[in-house]
């Protein structure tokens, strides 16, 4: 036990560029051109721009005010930033959610996170240069995953190696605390990561026809499957659905990081401009250059067939395979594919520390440890909790993971906050909130949006996942036998913790603040 | 890419890039003091 000050951002860029980094992953330069293309193209963006002003924008300003908000009070998670929302007992188990879907999210991503620091050293060594086709390429990776034992892999071992490095690295981020691990990292490996990805779509946008013998193939051509609109699209619920639910995930909002993050606010400082330059940097990376990399490259080497194919495979198969394979067939591709997962590791690190990030502070504030300690408490249970996604990648544990962790938590802790704030605590002191310190004025239209707008929204997209996707998962449809033990286990597991926190959370309320509840 | 796609990447574009601008200008005009 210590003597535990609250830590805080060393300045306004800090934390604008620490909550643009848990926003930009993997899911801007991969997920977002697949779900374009696979949707309507340029006319998804119709409903992707109203998706962002009705729910994006309106999610990172609430979650930016209840943040700092709570912290004004002494909380850094969303416990106890809710039951000082909404004064019940049971308020503060919803914000359980708040510390445990990110830690659940952390458990597999940072496995993942840990490819791209070894697909870099492979790129750079030359090894991905040397292979020329899909199959060896999608061998490589499930060599490398310890899916089999292969020409390029005997076993795990050169995973693991690269995820203990990984870890390191995020627990070192840890450690250094809010200003001198989190800040100062995010400060040099957010510009840094842009001017990569800035580098490579010059490349790309310059590479013209690669292919002699078939001119068609080219890079204008490339944008045009992403942007050409097909306005049939938009008649389909599933567009819309799609486009609302690729905001939401894209923002890093509905998981609780920025809960954290802003708590570490002082009283009259900015959200509004802060919260919408956080998302514009985010959407600058997804559109601009998320969107001018991935599908016009892949087009360009396989053309219109190829690229349908490959747009269905899913973002990993586009990420680990086509793209190191596009990168053995162009000049100085060593590099280029060297500073892609460079950036997309980069990426992983800013979103991944931000994951950790609540529960620390919940351990360190709520548990009055001094800030070492806590990390070293949440380092060595999160490496212990990561261990079944690395040895069961195979028996479906991650995607279980990315269900619950990824999925179900984010919508539905989304929607809880979104009414908690402009519902229970009433929209009058939200607006208040959220426009003290404020150096923009947010329209006032947004005061309506807000509150009926956006819960709706949310409570619409949270309904149609659940029938959609949700309950074939739940109902384990499509599972092997062979897997079905481990699925449970997973479960079992979460609930475990999920019931651990709630306990912890509890226990810290009660001696804390008894009065929060009153 | 038709020209109505032109339109929709040059527009999506313009969204962005006037968005951030107009956060970042407001951002750095102010001097970034220490929070």
């Amino acid at each position: 036990m210590s003597d535990n000050k609250k830590e805080s951002w060393g300045s306004k860029i800090g934390i604008i560029m620490a909550v643009a980094g848990s926003a930009v992953g993997l899911g801007n330069f991969l997920r977002f051109p697949v779900q374009a293309a696979n949707n309507g193209g340029g006319a998804f963006m119709i409903p992707y721009f109203i998706s962002l002003f009705l729910i994006g924008i309106p999610l990172m300003w609430i979650e930016w005010s209840i943040g700092r908000y709570g912290g004004i009070f002494g909380h850094t998670t969303a416990p106890g930033m809710f039951q000082r929302l909404w004064k019940t007992r049971l308020s503060k188990y919803f914000g359980v959610i708040g510390i445990f879907g990110p830690l659940v999210i952390f458990m597999y991503y940072i496995y993942i996170e840990s490819w791209l620091l070894g697909y870099s050293f492979y790129a750079l060594t030359g090894v991905l240069g040397n292979i020329h086709n899909a199959g060896d390429m999608s061998a490589f990776l499930s060599g490398y995953q310890g899916l089999e034992s292969n020409r390029f892999f005997s076993g795990i071992g050169p995973a693991y190696i690269f995820f203990l490095i990984t870890f390191l690295i995020n627990a070192g981020i840890i450690f250094k605390g809010v200003s001198g691990g989190i800040e100062k990292f995010c400060k040099i490996a957010m510009p840094t990561l842009l001017i990569f990805a800035v580098i490579i779509m010059v490349r790309v946008l310059t590479l013209g026809s690669p292919d002699p013998a078939n001119p068609d193939w080219n890079i204008v051509n490339g944008l045009g499957f992403l942007w050409n609109p097909d306005f049939s699209a938009l008649l389909s619920a599933r567009t819309w659905l799609a486009a609302a639910g690729q905001i939401f995930f894209t923002l890093s909002v509905g998981i609780g990081v920025i809960l954290t993050y802003a708590s570490y606010l002082k009283k009259g400082d900015d959200v509004a401009l802060s919260g919408l330059s956080a998302a514009s940097t985010n959407e600058f990376a997804e559109v601009i250059l998320g969107g001018s990399i991935i599908i016009p490259l892949a087009f360009a080497f396989f053309g219109p067939v190829g690229i349908k194919e490959i747009a269905g495979s899913g973002a990993f198969n586009l990420g680990f395979v086509t793209m190191p394979l596009i990168f053995s067939q162009i000049s100085l591709g060593a590099l280029f594919a060297f500073l892609w997962f460079f950036l997309l590791f980069l990426a992983g690190v800013t979103s991944s520390v931000s994951l950790i990030e609540p529960a620390v502070a919940f351990i360190k504030d709520d548990f009055n440890f001094d800030r070492k300690k806590a990390a070293a408490i949440v380092s060595a249970s999160t490496f212990i909790l990561c261990q079944p996604a690395i040895f069961f990648l195979g028996r479906g544990v991650v995607d279980e993971l990315d269900f619950w962790g990824g999925t179900f938590c984010l919508v539905l802790f989304g929607t809880i906050e979104a009414i908690l704030f402009t519902w229970a605590f009433g929209i009058d002191k939200a607006w208040e909130e959220m426009h003290r310190g404020a150096q923009l004025t947010i329209p006032g239209f947004y005061k309506w949006i807000i509150k009926y707008i956006t819960p709706t929204f949310l409570l619409i997209i949270l309904f149609a996942w659940f029938f959609q996707d949700g309950l074939s998962v739940i109902r384990m449809q499509g599972v092997s036998e062979n897997n079905m033990p481990f699925i449970l286990m997973t479960r079992a597991g979460l609930l475990a913790l999920f019931v651990t926190l709630a306990v912890f959370v509890r226990t810290a309320m009660k001696r804390n603040h008894p009065e929060a509840a009153k | 890419m038709n020209f109505y796609g032109w339109i929709f990447l040059f527009s999506s574009w313009a969204v962005i890039i006037g968005l951030g601008s107009f956060c970042f200008y407001k951002v750095f005009a102010e001097k970034d003091e220490e929070l």
